[in-house]
Parts: structure tokens; C-alpha cells; sequence
């Protein structure tokens, strides 16, 4: 015994955690979500490398130049009700950091409301199109172009009715674990939609009216 | 259960939200997106539009994704940045490689409708070939 007397006591040293400090489960299901909206964001890399493929010459007979019917001023409009409203969720997620629950359920109504603003100019828009004769199935270019848009608007459609669902949540469960990760990957939601938003603005309507 | 379980609004990622952030991020985003707008009504020529209004887009994008998707390189964000990081060039081959396939691909193959651009007839023989 003497030659180890310097050796660590088992008796008295703590050699390894008592007790499971618990798995951050906020932590790893936002984590886990941010993959998945990578992997979302992988989809729309598929989708615009399509429009710059079909947005060669040969694939625009048949329908009308880009420059004769995009419109920039409209998709602006867009922007901005689409920005309001990632706004209006960010001030949400401010209430909820301090726990009022009124705070966070308004913010929300309001962003949810802005989000269907977005959309009314969208369809709006599409419809209008469509009405001159400006279909998906007219050209390759017209394809991608409506799949970009209206696979965006998908988007904003889920991320609307999922804004719906949070606020029955939060009004039977307050502010759970549960409540709190599903709130944070809306807002990694929400706020991604408006990144891809810039490419959509700036990629599709804005170099569209140059093409 | 224990640690952040306990109250899950002392969990870091809800005290990562901040307004300030969240309202100069709508500023700046608003204002890149009007001088693109205004750029494209300017009757700039096509190529420089395109190049500004890139130049713009990703800008926009980079200021985007650290004020509100907060892509920094804290302790709780780091994973969150890094693995986007590692999906920058997944998207540069999809986009980027696809392009340039393609672009090779119709050079060699199509026959280029008449749409040159010199000529201001050239949109309506475009319509009239059909």
C-alpha cells in the first residue's frame, strides 16, 4: 500500500458523474431541425439550378420573353410583408424569452397575418398569369419558374398553419419543453424562408425582367 | 429530468432572441432590397444588373443568416454555423457544376432559336417560329 499512498483516494474522488445530467433536448431537436431545413435548402439548390438550365433560349419558345411578365413591383411588396413578418415572429421569440405569453401569442397572430399577406399577393399574381395564358406546362422556363414560386409558397402555407397549431399549444400547455423547441424551429423556419425569399427576389423576378 | 429541462426558457436558444437584432436585420434587408429593385428599374445594362443585383442578393443573404438565423461561432451556435459552412459547397457543385454541364451540353447540341438580341425583330421571329 505504501508505494500507491500518493494515489487517488476511490473513497473520497469523483471519478465519474453521480447522476445523468439529462440530454438537452431543446438543444438536439433544434439542431436536428437546422439539418433538415439544409437539406430543405438542398431542394431549392436542385430548383434553381433548373432555372438556370431552362433559362437558356431554347427552352423559352413557345411562351412569352420573362421581361413581358415578371413583375418586380409586386414580388417587392412581397418582400416586404414576408420581412415584416419574420420581423413581427423575431419580436415572438423576444416575448417569449421573457415568458409573456400574451407578448409571444400576439406576435405571432401578427406574423401569421403578414404570411397571408404574402400569399395573397402571390396567388394573386400567379392567378393573373395564368389568365394570359402563362401556364407551368407552356416551356421549361416557365416550369421552373412556377416550381420555384409556388414550392416557396408551400413554404409560407405551412409555416402559417403551423404558426396556427403553436397557438393552440401555447394556450393548453403554456410554455412547456415541448412548446419552447417547437416555437424555436418555427422561428429557424420562418427566418430561413426569408433567406431563400432573397433568392427567389433577387434570382427569378429581378434577373428575370433581364433576362 | 434536470439541467435546462428545469425551466426551458432559461434554455439558450431562447435567450439567443434579441429585437434589436431581429429589427436592424428588417432595415438593412429592406433597404438592400429597394436599391436592388431600383437597380433593375434603372435601365442599367443586363449584364451589370445581373452582377449588382448578385453582388446585392449575397450580401443580403451573409447579413441575413447572422442577425436573424444567427450563424456565429458562440458555444451554442457553432455546430449550427459549421454545418452550414459544410453545406456551401454541396450547393456551389449542385448549382454552379449543373450550370456549366448544361451550358457545354447546349453548345455543342441546340440549335439556337433566333433570339440574338441585336435586332429588334428578334423577339417576334422567336414568337413566329412556333
Amino acid at each position: 500500500m505504501s508505494a500507491h499512498s500518493t494515489a487517488v483516494d476511490p473513497k473520497s474522488a469523483s471519478l465519474w458523474a453521480r447522476h445523468y445530467p439529462g440530454h438537452d433536448v431543446i438543444g438536439t431537436r433544434t439542431f436536428g431541425f437546422w439539418l433538415y431545413m439544409l437539406t430543405d435548402a438542398m431542394v431549392y439548390a436542385a430548383l434553381f439550378a433548373s432555372l438556370v438550365v431552362l433559362s437558356h433560349a431554347s427552352n423559352m419558345v413557345g411562351g412569352p420573353a420573362p421581361s413581358e411578365f415578371i413583375n418586380p413591383r409586386v414580388a417587392y411588396e412581397e418582400t416586404i410583408a414576408l420581412f415584416a413578418s419574420v420581423l413581427t415572429y423575431g419580436l415572438a421569440m423576444v416575448s417569449l424569452k421573457k415568458g409573456s405569453r400574451r407578448g409571444v401569442t400576439g406576435w405571432i397572430l401578427l406574423s401569421a397575418l403578414l404570411g397571408l399577406v404574402y400569399l395573397g399577393l402571390s396567388v394573386a399574381d400567379n392567378v393573373n398569369l395564368f389568365q394570359h395564358g402563362i401556364t407551368p406546362q407552356t416551356n421549361g422556363f416557365l416550369s421552373a419558374f412556377f416550381a420555384i414560386i409556388i414550392y416557396h409558397a408551400v413554404h409560407i402555407v405551412v409555416g402559417v398553419a403551423w404558426m396556427l397549431v403553436m397557438l393552440l399549444q401555447i394556450a393548453k400547455e403554456g410554455f412547456s419543453q415541448n412548446v419552447v423547441y417547437r416555437l424555436i424551429n418555427l422561428r429557424l423556419f420562418w427566418h430561413f424562408q426569408a433567406v431563400i425569399w432573397v433568392f427567389v427576389f433577387v434570382f427569378v423576378y429581378l434577373q428575370g425582367v433581364v433576362l | 429530468m434536470s439541467g435546462h429541462a428545469a425551466n426551458p426558457l432559461h434554455h439558450p436558444e431562447v435567450s439567443i432572441a434579441n429585437g434589436k437584432t431581429y429589427l436592424a436585420n428588417f432595415v438593412i434587408s429592406v433597404a438592400l432590397m429597394t436599391v436592388a429593385l431600383l437597380v433593375v428599374l434603372s435601365g442599367m445594362a443586363p449584364f451589370d444588373v445581373f452582377l449588382v443585383t448578385t453582388a446585392i442578393g449575397g450580401l443580403t443573404v451573409i447579413i441575413q443568416s447572422y442577425l436573424i438565423l444567427h450563424t456565429d461561432t458562440s458555444r451554442g451556435q457553432f455546430w449550427h454555423t459549421f454545418s452550414l459552412l459544410l453545406f456551401v459547397p454541396l450547393f456551389i457543385v449542385t448549382i454552379g457544376l449543373t450550370a456549366w454541364m448544361f451550358h457545354g451540353l447546349y453548345q455543342r447540341t441546340m440549335i439556337m432559336p433566333a433570339r440574338s438580341g441585336a435586332s429588334p425583330m428578334s423577339l417576334h421571329t422567336r414568337a413566329g417560329t412556333r
